[in-house]
């Protein structure tokens, strides 16, 4: 499951679990900057999100409907 | 903002917890309380009807995380008994009572219970909670008779998806002509395809005339005059509110919660709506009052309704959502958004792609497994239906005068 711990001080780390994924692309609406769905219906997304697009990917964590993504390190908003 | 101050929060599914996590998001640190009935913590509440009672996932796998730290108090297993708006507290079962300066109200929704039922025999259940995916799991369990669902919406759907991906056999009874039919024809055709290709067997327009009930056998008899021996069966006719425990509080509990624009309680000042229960007027469309249950609007609905609590009254904004939502059956996304349920007519804007209109208007679309359509069509709705202008601050500017305030009257 997703979760962002706190307290780490390590780089924000998104990874979407595949088992899980079932290419539905509400995380691209959540978070256009982060993941894409391609027209070969793969998922891409960025491995580290920056700090600004923080609040994007949790967003996107929060709304997938597989609870695929998850999101550690860095800190929130 | 006082530390002596409290937000309690009723319903500990995913609104009460996105709440609870927007609340700390926008920097709130008084006492936060989060009631809820059910045993566990938050959890994915879809996958009652796929992997939780398929048997792929466990409880555990499915329990949701917060992304900042909530610090709440967990009282699990206690259920909300009254509310008293005028003292501010929330009754809790024996003689306690808890005042809260702010309150969320995110109990969702409970099962409708189909009259005549026999509601008390162990192989009759409902699905909402995962206790209830594994109810399920010990009838079928007990006999290898073919499992029985009445109600063919989304939820009968994907019951009866999980029980053909079992290898058992199921049944679907419904009223309607045909499985989703809310969703127009293209999409109850596809389904009926579906699965009737992976051997579900369909009785519509049909319902129960008896309850055949004796120590071995158990049973259905149609008044399509069908006979079926079932080793359980689910009701999933759709749900009511659980507001049972707000009589006499003075809201307005006709159809769940009725809220403002903004997502308060209708008259109140310091309660807010969230999720499956809040009915409020989504002015993006018009200004009746409608719940919405899906997910994602319980994710948005709390995170709005937790920040026009801090916002207070007078300044908070309305919550004027795009709905969306998504089901899955056996590997087919099904995806909506806007809201089908106005619609008078339906027409076919793309393949698979069902458009909603109502007096001439797209109000919403369908997609039959088409994810790039429906993130295409949904930006479509918006640019169709813009979200009318607010002049208030916008959330992140909110801040927590509402609540001082409110403590300090
Ligand atoms: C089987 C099933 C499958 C679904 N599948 C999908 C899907 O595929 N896609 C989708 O978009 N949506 C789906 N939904 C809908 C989605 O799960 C709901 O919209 C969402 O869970 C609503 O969240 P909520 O927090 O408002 O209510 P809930 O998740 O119901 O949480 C409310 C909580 O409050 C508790 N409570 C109630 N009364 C009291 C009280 N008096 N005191 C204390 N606690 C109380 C309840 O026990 C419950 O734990 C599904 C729902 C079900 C039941
Ligand atoms: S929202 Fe979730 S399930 Fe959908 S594509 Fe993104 S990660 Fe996969």
């Amino acid at each position: 499951m997703s979760r962002l711990r706190r307290k780490s001080r390590t780089r924000a780390r998104l990874s979407v679990d595949n088992e899980r994924c079932e290419l539905f692309g509400i995380c691209e609406w959540e978070a256009p900057a982060l993941f894409e769905l391609g027209r070969d219906g793969r998922l891409r997304y960025r491995r580290q999100p920056a700090a600004g697009e923080l609040t994007q990917a949790a967003a996107a964590a929060r709304c997938c409907p597989m609870q695929a993504i998850e999101l550690r390190g860095g800190d929130d908003e | 903002m006082s530390d002596g101050d409290r937000i309690v929060i009723v319903g500990a599914g995913v609104a009460g917890l996105r709440a609870a996590e927007r609340l700390r998001e926008l920097g709130f640190d008084g006492e936060l309380v989060i009631i809820g009935d059910e045993a566990r913590k938050p959890y994915h509440r879809p996958s009652v009807s796929k992997q939780l009672v398929m048997g792929t996932a466990r409880p555990s796998d499915m329990t949701l995380h917060a992304y900042t730290d909530l610090d709440a108090r967990w009282r699990l297993g206690t259920r909300a008994t009254h509310l008293d708006t005028a003292e501010r507290v929330v009754h809790l079962p024996g003689v306690e009572q808890l005042w809260y300066d702010g309150l969320v109200i995110a109990t969702g929704v409970v099962p409708r219970h189909l009259p005549g039922a026999m509601r008390h025999d162990p192989r009759v259940r409902v699905l909402r909670t995962v206790d209830d995916a594994l109810a399920v799991r010990r009838a079928l369990a007990a006999s290898t008779r073919p499992a029985v669902v009445i109600g063919t919406g989304l939820i009968g759907c994907e019951f009866a998806a999980s029980m053909r991906q079992l290898g058992r056999d199921v049944t679907l009874v419904g009223h309607a002509r045909a499985p989703l039919y809310r969703f127009g024809p293209a999409i109850a055709d596809s389904v009926s395809r579906l699965l009737a290709g992976h051997r579900a067997k369909l009785a519509m327009k049909s319902e129960i005339r008896h309850w055949i009930s004796t120590k071995e056998t158990f049973g259905l008899h149609l008044t399509n005059n069908q006979l079926v021996v079932a080793s359980c069966v689910v009701l999933a006719i759709g749900s009511v509110p659980a507001v049972d425990w707000l009589r006499g509080s003075g809201l307005d509990i006709s159809d769940g919660v009725l809220c403002e624009p903004t997502l308060f309680a209708e008259g109140a000042d310091d309660v807010v709506v969230a999720g499956d229960t809040a009915r409020w007027p989504n002015l993006r469309f018009d200004e009746v009052p409608r719940r919405v249950e899906h997910w994602l609007n319980a994710v948005e609905s709390a995170r709005a309704a937790a920040e026009s609590l801090l916002a207070g009254r007078a300044a908070a904004t309305p919550f004027t959502p795009l709905p969306r939502a998504w089901s899955s059956l056996y590997d087919v996304r099904l995806q909506m958004a806007g809201l089908p349920a106005l619609a008078e007519d339906t027409v076919q804007l793309d393949r698979d792609v069902t458009g909603f209109v109502r007096a001439g208007e797209l109000v919403g679309v369908c997609t039959w497994d088409r994810p790039h359509a429906m993130m295409r069509w949904t930006a479509e709705l918006e640019r169709r239906l813009p979200a009318p202008a607010t002049t208030p601050a916008p959330a992140h500017a909110a801040s927590t005068a509402g609540i001082t305030r409110l403590a300090t009257v």
